[in-house]
């Protein structure tokens, strides 16, 4: 045998080995580096089937942050402890993305989202504590007491399921326990394949449930100069910023996520909601939060990269008043309620008297939306659907508890459970 | 029973050869297309004609149209399956270039893309079914283009193997072994075409050969230990999203045919040459 032809041979099938290792060696290492073979194959396998099967989520994967940093779809599918299963197409995959998965690699801001009120708080503000386990009651109870500890809300049996299923649930999922036991969603703010800090910055992301008119947070907003200068700003807004670098370069007008969660010039970011919060804006009576001062001090810092501490001083002591005068309207009508119901006139079933909607739709109504105008810019907010609302349905609850007491009786207008909200 | 000498002939060991791997190509087209639910109509195309092709290829054979100078009607039969293979492959290479690699051209999409070299081996195999009836194999030309077509197998085979495996990042050295496998298997059959070969080197060929048909049995075997361990719903998910079961036996295949063509070769090496 001829030792030209072997070398030859020997000769070419190496080279196009060495080839084969060059070409191999130019793919990222971030796609081929990873624990299994499965987590490699993700990185395009499941486009191969979802480019054609439902193109949009991967045009959405596509835009998003996680695809430019080669985050793979099995990244955040893939099944971890005390998650269900299932087999799908060659890869195991969890049954539910929840926040658990997306803590793997965001695990401080998940941190932060379970200390504020979007987390357990949010949940059983519909169903009460029973879906928690006794830690997550205690973990919450810590920084919002009352937040979980509490009955379940009294409306939905009088609504219907349907109500509770397609519209308390939808909004409050941000913060529903998890069979994994992690609590809550992120893609309530984030969506799912956009996973988006772009997204979770509009303000009609979170107007999609702080809207209407037991919190009207985006309309106020959107009355608000901040709002109006946004929207005719948004062009030339870098809604996309990254959150650790955000100037107001980038956003020289806040939006919702600006003053509440945004590490602006610097500040520290966080994704605990209640974190700048200063006043239980939400409640009968507002009352101080625990955390007061300091959230007072975080809220006025971030004001300070626009306004002049003067001007937020004042702004501060002129919305305290607002707070103040709401208290003392929905007191006075708490009063009456509250006699009513000691002179034995009233029973104790929640919404079986029309007094009761009244005395409900205007703390929950008109006085929330009085003092979040107040401390959001809303001027028609607080005065016309807040405090001239107040006013009326304190003179119309004055006139319906004269009738009853002249009545002297209970007249239940239709049965209910549980407690009042 | 004895079978006429012109069925035992090189011609007809490539002329099973080519109703053989037509009849498999429909069991192979089925699953490669069933991964997408057969979502456009023309993927129903190969599958159908591989189904037809093996039997009326089998029968021009039998009625020994598969020489230059057989039965007439025969021999048109099987030059009408060998032409309409060669336009399948064609159209089928085509029809897979509509792809994300050639819309984004990145190494990640060739990867994962549609293997759009495949349907060559309906060309391959149409080329071999016309070479049958165009040239007779007692000329030298016919077994050196068997050999080319084995070569140009082995070369798809480098590029699906280094693929295949590229999709898992090589994470298991093993899967090295087929892309070494058809680099040494190109680069013997190129020499053996190219260069001129001894009877020993030849014969070294062979060899190489054996070892192919051996990486192409070790790595069947080991996709078919992949996807019964792998996931998925149900058996028939496991193979249609697991591991492609029958593209090792490519090798095995490929090493057949190019055993042909150079027992063909040696053959015709005369006495006096022989080492």
């Amino acid at each position: 045998m001829g030792f030209r032809n072997v070398f030859i041979a020997v000769f070419l099938g190496t080279a196009i080995l060495v080839a084969a290792f060059m070409v191999n060696r130019a793919r990222p290492a971030r796609e081929t580096a990873q624990p299994s073979a499965a987590l490699v194959r993700a990185s395009g396998k499941c486009a191969e089937c979802h480019a054609r099967e439902t193109p949009a989520i991967v045009r959405e994967y596509e835009m998003s942050r996680h695809a430019a940093r080669k985050v793979n779809c099995l990244e955040c599918h893939q099944a971890i402890a005390g998650q269900e299963k299932y087999d799908h197409r060659g890869f195991v995959l969890a049954r539910h993305v929840t926040a658990a998965n997306c803590k793997q690699c965001h695990a401080t801001e998940y941190d932060q989202f379970l200390r504020s009120r979007h987390a357990a708080p949010a949940w059983a503000a519909v169903t009460g504590p029973k879906e928690f386990t006794p830690e997550q009651i205690a973990f919450s109870e810590q920084f919002h007491p009352g937040g979980v500890k509490r009955p379940p809300n009294a409306l939905p049996p009088l609504e219907g399921p349907q109500a509770l299923a397609s519209g308390c649930q939808k909004c409050h999922a941000v913060g529903r326990p998890n069979a994994d036991g992690s609590i809550g969603a992120c893609t309530s703010c984030h969506a799912r394949h956009a996973a988006s800090v772009e997204l979770a910055r509009l303000p009609e992301t979170c107007g999609q449930c702080h809207l209407g008119p037991d919190h009207s947070q985006i309309e106020i907003y959107h009355e608000s100069k901040h709002g109006v200068l946004f929207n005719a700003q948004r062009a030339r807004m870098n809604l996309s910023a990254d959150p650790k670098r955000l100037t107001t370069a980038d956003m020289p007008v806040p939006t919702c996520a600006t003053c509440h969660l945004s590490g602006l010039e610097g500040l520290k970011t966080t994704h605990d909601t209640s974190e700048r919060l200063s006043y239980y804006l939400f409640a009968e009576i507002t009352d101080k939060r625990p955390n007061f001062t300091a959230a007072q001090v975080a809220m006025k810092e971030t004001c300070r990269k626009c306004h002049p501490a003067a001007s937020i001083d004042r702004f501060y002591q002129e919305a305290e008043t607002v707070v103040a005068a709401t208290n003392a309207t929905v007191r006075e009508a708490k009063g009456i309620m509250d006699r009513l119901a000691s002179e034995g006139l009233l029973t104790k079933v929640p919404f079986d008297d029309p007094i009761k909607y009244l005395y409900f739709n205007m703390w929950h109504y008109d006085g929330r939306t009085a003092k979040h105008g107040a401390f959001m810019g809303g001027a028609d907010f607080v005065q016309w659907h807040g405090a001239y609302e107040l006013t009326s349905k304190l003179t119309e609850i004055k006139a319906r508890a004269a009738e009853i007491e002249a009545r002297g009786g209970k007249v239940p207008a239709r049965a209910g459970t549980g407690a009042l909200p | 029973m004895r079978v006429p000498a012109r069925y035992r002939s090189a011609a007809a060991a490539v002329e099973l050869f080519a109703a053989a791997n037509f009849a498999f190509l429909a069991l192979d087209i089925f699953l490669a297309h069933s991964v997408n639910e057969f979502a456009r109509w023309e993927e129903w195309i190969p599958f159908g004609f591989s189904i037809a092709a093996a039997p009326l290829l089998l029968a021009s054979f039998l009625a020994g149209g598969f020489r230059p100078r057989g039965a007439r009607a025969a021999r048109a039969l099987g030059l009408a399956v060998g032409a309409a293979a060669v336009a399948v492959g064609v159209s089928g290479l085509l029809l897979h270039l509509d792809s994300a690699f050639f819309e984004r051209q990145t190494l990640a999409n060739l990867v994962y893309t549609a293997p759009f070299a495949a349907p060559l081996a309906f060309t391959g195999l149409g080329l071999l079914v016309l070479l049958d009836r165009l040239v007779e194999a007692a000329e030298p030309e016919w077994a050196r283009w068997v050999l080319l077509l084995a070569l140009g197998g082995f070369v798809g085979n480098l590029g699906l193997s280094l693929a295949d495996h590229a999709q898992n990042g090589f994470f298991r050295k093993t899967e090295w072994i087929a892309v070494a496998g058809a680099a040494f298997a190109v680069g013997f059959l190129a020499t053996a075409l190219f260069a001129r070969s001894d009877r020993r080197f030849l014969r070294a060929c062979l060899g190489v050969m054996a070892l192919e048909a051996a990486v192409g049995v070790a790595g069947f075997l080991l996709h078919l230990r992949g996807n019964l361990e792998g996931a998925g719903r149900t058996l028939w998910d496991r193979f249609l999203y697991g591991a492609p079961i029958f593209a090792p036996l490519l090798f095995a295949n490929l090493a057949i045919l190019a055993a042909i063509a150079i027992a063909t070769m040696l053959a015709g090496i005369p006495a006096a040459n022989r080492a």
